[in-house]
């Protein structure tokens, strides 16, 4: 699975939506989907699926899918 | 008030948004509820508050020690219930015009449906426009992720990381804090894209 899809992935199970549903310009803010409590289960899901905590500099750095999708791709997911 | 709009200092709040009634807290305010939330670890923790057992008195003597100048403590209620839902309370440096904005949501029902923007708004354009605030800022702890979703959504801008700022209150490890701020200018800027909220 490619890194964009993982965060597709990530982003629809944080939000309770299918992938497909997952706009690819989503991005706090403009997705009224994904408010605070998804965010809560987005940013543990991305922990979990890289087996460690994030560093305060990725955690404020995610704020659109591409963005999981960049943390996810400097963790080696490709 | 003075000829550029500023008002006097020492005024309580009182302000209504969409959804809610925000206004200073009194004495009287101290309720079972808000002393129910003190006790619940899933309220406080995230803030590294501990969790305390008080008497409506002690929280009575807690609000009445603000004095809606240098600090002020603030009151979410709900419109159609008038339950309280959550409180601000932001500390003022007079003498920078700065302040710092902390809120709880101690209802957890209301948890994920938008409170902390829709009110932090209008408290915004009255710290900025009529208290004549230059800057504010909010520090949430690095693993607060729904506030800090709520300062992403609301365009604050992240400053930086204060490393191992404060002891955890659960289990005494380092907890990081995140710095957010927001100018008066760029708050003005923010209200006229049309951001949300």
């Amino acid at each position: 699975m490619s890194a964009l899809a993982a965060a597709r992935q990530l982003l629809a199970d944080a939000i309770g939506l299918d992938d497909s549903a997952i706009p690819g310009d989503a991005r706090i803010g403009s997705f009224e989907r994904w408010d605070s409590l998804a965010h809560m289960r987005l940013l543990s899901a991305v922990e979990e699926r890289l087996g460690h905590q994030l560093d305060p500099d990725d955690i404020t750095r995610i704020e659109s899918l591409s963005d999981i999708e960049a943390v996810l791709q400097a963790a080696g997911v490709e | 008030m003075s000829d550029d709009g500023v008002l006097a200092r020492g005024r309580p709040v009182l302000i209504e948004t969409e959804r809610f009634n925000l206004r200073s807290l009194k004495p009287i305010d101290a309720s079972e509820r808000w002393l129910g939330w003190l006790k619940d670890p899933e309220v406080v923790h995230p803030t590294n508050a501990p969790v305390r057992h008080l008497s409506r008195e002690q929280l009575s003597r807690y609000i009445a020690g603000f004095d809606n100048n240098h600090n002020y403590l603030i009151g979410i209620f709900d419109k159609k219930s008038r339950i309280q839902v959550g409180f601000f309370y932001i500390d003022v440096d007079t003498a920078h015009d700065t302040a710092t904005f902390n809120v709880i949501i101690g209802e957890k029902s209301w948890w994920g449906k938008s409170v902390v923007n829709e009110v932090r708004a209008p408290l915004l354009d009255y710290f900025f426009d009529r208290l004549g605030m230059a800057k504010i800022c909010g520090g949430p702890l690095s693993r607060n992720f729904p506030a800090i979703f709520n300062y992403k959504a609301q365009g604050w801008i992240y400053e930086g990381t204060l490393q191992g700022q404060f002891k955890s209150v659960v289990d005494g490890s380092r907890l990081d804090q995140l710095r957010f701020r927001l100018f008066a200018d760029e708050w003005r800027t923010i209200r006229q894209k049309g951001k949300p909220q």
